[in-house]
């Protein structure tokens, strides 16, 4: 018999990446989109690089925005930028204890929030477990942030008031999503791997990490 | 709008006339190059210049009725629709016309001071029936004075030089208070009934609308910490000896009897030829730190504070307690249980109460490690550690290296600060829009010091 090897495929995808972002997008192809959503109810942490640029504030909080605002910003120094980025995890630290719908009260909350394993595991608004600063030199700066349930745009949107609490304007130039859930940039394929023999590669060398973090959350 | 076909279908002069209002320019979205014109010749605002400085601010939280937060709007509003607030569950910005560098909690009144050089340096609020924070002349009736002070008000001290002494520190028990300066000594006011302002005591003497403010000058040595427990105080000086005076009848007095000392005597027991280089009391148990890191403690053992040395539950003289948890850096002591802080930055927990380990652990004679991941450390962020750690009467707060506070145990008319009324069971996080430097913890409200961030 004579054709091509696959007719239709079915493709599903896993957490959204919009237009201006970049970096890993999880597809599912035929029976792994029942894996997409198992995957999904993980509620596992993404992991994005995100740049921003000091001294302007546009509409849509990216570089590519009309401009609002310019404002000066050489009184911003490292400590600074930190000290609001504790801020922000400290807030959403709390945040993450709330929404996971556990009892303060009960011992296994205490338990749980000594492990770090307190999540929530349901709809919740963005939560930011971690933030780090990779790299600081006016005006750009580069951080590291670990979130879940978020969207790019709420990133950009956390970009610009982070510039209003240094008493300045920020907007941000990039973000890169490096991680979502088990999958990293090393497992991604990059363009000119689009082809079905890395797919189906691709596909066998993430097989066992997906089977034993669903089997670790789900049970 | 359709520009063309409006210039074909117009007369001559109104033709001209369009084309003079310049609507005859290229029409459409504006191109890159004039989106960078315009956006270099847009002007530059400055919110904070090179040598913005982070401004000191204090907030308070809790209850509100006593005027002990010093907002006289939670409890007169200023509009007659408004209702009277009667708890302030989460920090609110308290106004102070100095920065301030000291302040302290007492059982529904507080006094913050500033270490200035200027004339008035101690500003209290709250309760003052046993005139805890001196005579404040009411305005209505110049011979009578308030019962409550909504707002924090100047109080009056007796200084021999007052532009030149300042205050270090200051401290509030049930119904008095203990200022300490730098040249001055200490000075007390307050209900004096058990003799813990240091001077005797007047039989039948009437303590509300009093003008007195007694002074202490006679201690070995320069005194460098007051602290006042519930009805007793405790003064400790450089040479690292301890006076008490006040009530004893649960031996928080520590001097070897369970009676009431109305003079400042020195302490002996295990603390006796020890450097202490920390004193800690508010209810009516005592503990000190010595520059080796021992922790000594006496007075009430109700609640099994000092059970890991002896059964007794008064304990009149200091006794070296032997804890095996490293050397410790700063004891805390609140009504039924303690905490102290080693030199790692851990913070340990013994005695009775919500602890901060959980709803199970309610009783404990020997210490207990706070698991340090509760205070944000992990493998993210390795560094953390508690700097500070202070009680008030059921609750607990630390600060960390980075400025969170981070508190726990009963949440007495929404003293914690979380926003919620429940009681917390291990630390949690109090949002505050700065960074803490410093807190002070009272039975039913808090004050922190913080510095802005930018």
């Amino acid at each position: 018999v004579r054709g091509p090897r696959f007719r239709k495929l079915k493709i599903g995808a896993g957490h959204r990446l919009d237009v201006k972002a970049s970096g890993v997008f999880v597809l599912g192809i035929g029976h792994g989109n029942k894996l997409l959503t198992d995957l999904h109810n993980c509620h596992l942490t993404k992991v994005y690089t995100v740049g921003g640029l000091f001294g302007k504030a546009t509409d849509d909080f990216s570089d590519t925005g009309n401009l609002v605002e310019k404002t000066t910003f050489d009184h911003i120094t490292r400590e600074n930028l930190e000290r609001i980025l504790a801020v922000i995890q400290g807030t959403n630290q709390k945040a993450l204890l709330m929404y996971s719908n556990i009892d303060m009260k009960t011992q296994e909350a205490y338990e749980l929030a000594v492990k770090g394993l307190i999540r929530p595991m349901g709809k919740s608004p963005p939560i930011i477990t971690a933030v780090r600063c990779l790299q600081f030199a006016l005006p750009e700066f580069q951080l590291e942030i670990h979130c879940l349930h978020e969207t790019q745009q709420y990133l950009r949107k956390m970009v610009h008031e982070i510039g209003l609490e240094l008493k300045s304007s920020a907007v941000c130039t990039q973000v890169r999503r490096t991680r979502d859930g088990v999958f990293t940039v090393g497992d991604a394929l990059p363009r000119t791997r689009w082809n079905l023999r890395s797919i189906q590669e691709a596909i066998q060398n993430c097989q066992l990490k997906v089977e034993t973090e669903l089997e670790r959350t789900l049970g | 709008r359709d520009g063309g076909g409006l210039r074909g279908a117009m007369a001559g002069p109104a033709r001209r006339l369009l084309l003079r209002r310049g609507l005859g320019a290229a029409a459409g979205p504006p191109s890159t190059r004039q989106l960078r014109e315009a956006e270099e010749a847009a002007p530059v605002f400055q919110y904070a210049g090179k040598a913005a400085k982070r401004k000191d601010r204090v907030f308070v939280w809790g209850f509100s009725y006593s005027g002990a937060l010093g907002v006289p709007s939670f409890v007169r509003p200023d509009a007659g629709w408004k209702k009277p607030r009667r708890i302030q569950p989460t920090p609110y910005r308290l106004e102070t016309e100095e920065k301030i560098s000291s302040a302290a909690c007492g059982y529904g009144f507080t006094l913050l001071a500033s270490n200035t050089r200027d004339i008035t340096k101690v500003w209290g609020m709250g309760l003052n029936k046993d005139s805890q924070l001196g005579f404040q002349r009411s305005r209505r009736d110049q011979t009578k004075g308030y019962e409550y002070v909504l707002e924090p008000s100047p109080i009056p001290l007796p200084l021999e030089k007052p532009q030149q002494t300042r205050v270090l520190q200051v401290s509030c028990g049930r119904a008095h208070s203990l200022v300490l300066t730098d040249s001055e000594g200490v000075f007390t006011m307050g209900n004096n009934s058990y003799g813990q302002c240091g001077r005797k005591v007047v039989e039948d003497e009437i303590y509300s609308e009093s003008h007195l403010i007694h002074q202490l000058k006679e201690f070995d040595s320069r005194v460098v910490q007051v602290v006042c427990g519930q009805d007793h105080s405790l003064f400790r000086t450089k040479k690292g000896t301890v006076y008490a005076c006040g009530w004893g009848a649960d031996g928080q007095t520590g001097l070897g009897h369970y009676n009431i000392t109305s003079v400042p005597t020195k302490l002996c027991g295990d603390i006796a030829g020890v450097n202490i280089i920390q004193v800690s009391s508010y209810g009516d148990c005592c503990l000190a730190v010595s520059d080796e890191g021992d922790v000594f403690g006496w007075g009430n053992s109700e609640y099994l504070q000092l059970a890991s040395v002896t059964e007794t539950t008064q304990v009149n003289v200091p006794r070296h307690l032997p804890f095996k948890i490293g050397k410790v850096k700063e004891a805390a002591c609140g009504g039924t249980g303690n905490a102290v802080l080693t030199e790692e930055g851990n913070v340990f927990v013994w005695g009775y109460g919500i602890l901060g380990k959980g709803p199970n652990l309610t009783e404990s004679a020997v210490p207990e490690m706070i698991p340090p991941s509760l205070f944000g450390c992990s493998d993210f962020s390795p560094d953390i550690r508690v700097a500070r750690v202070r009680c008030g009467l059921s609750q607990f707060a630390a600060v960390t290296n980075r400025g969170e506070l981070f508190v726990w145990g009963k949440n007495l008319r929404g003293c914690l600060g979380t926003g919620r009324m429940e009681d917390q069971y291990f630390p949690w996080r109090v949002t505050v829009p700065g960074e803490v430097m410093d807190v002070a913890c009272g039975v039913d409200h808090m004050v922190s010091m913080v510095r802005s961030f930018t």
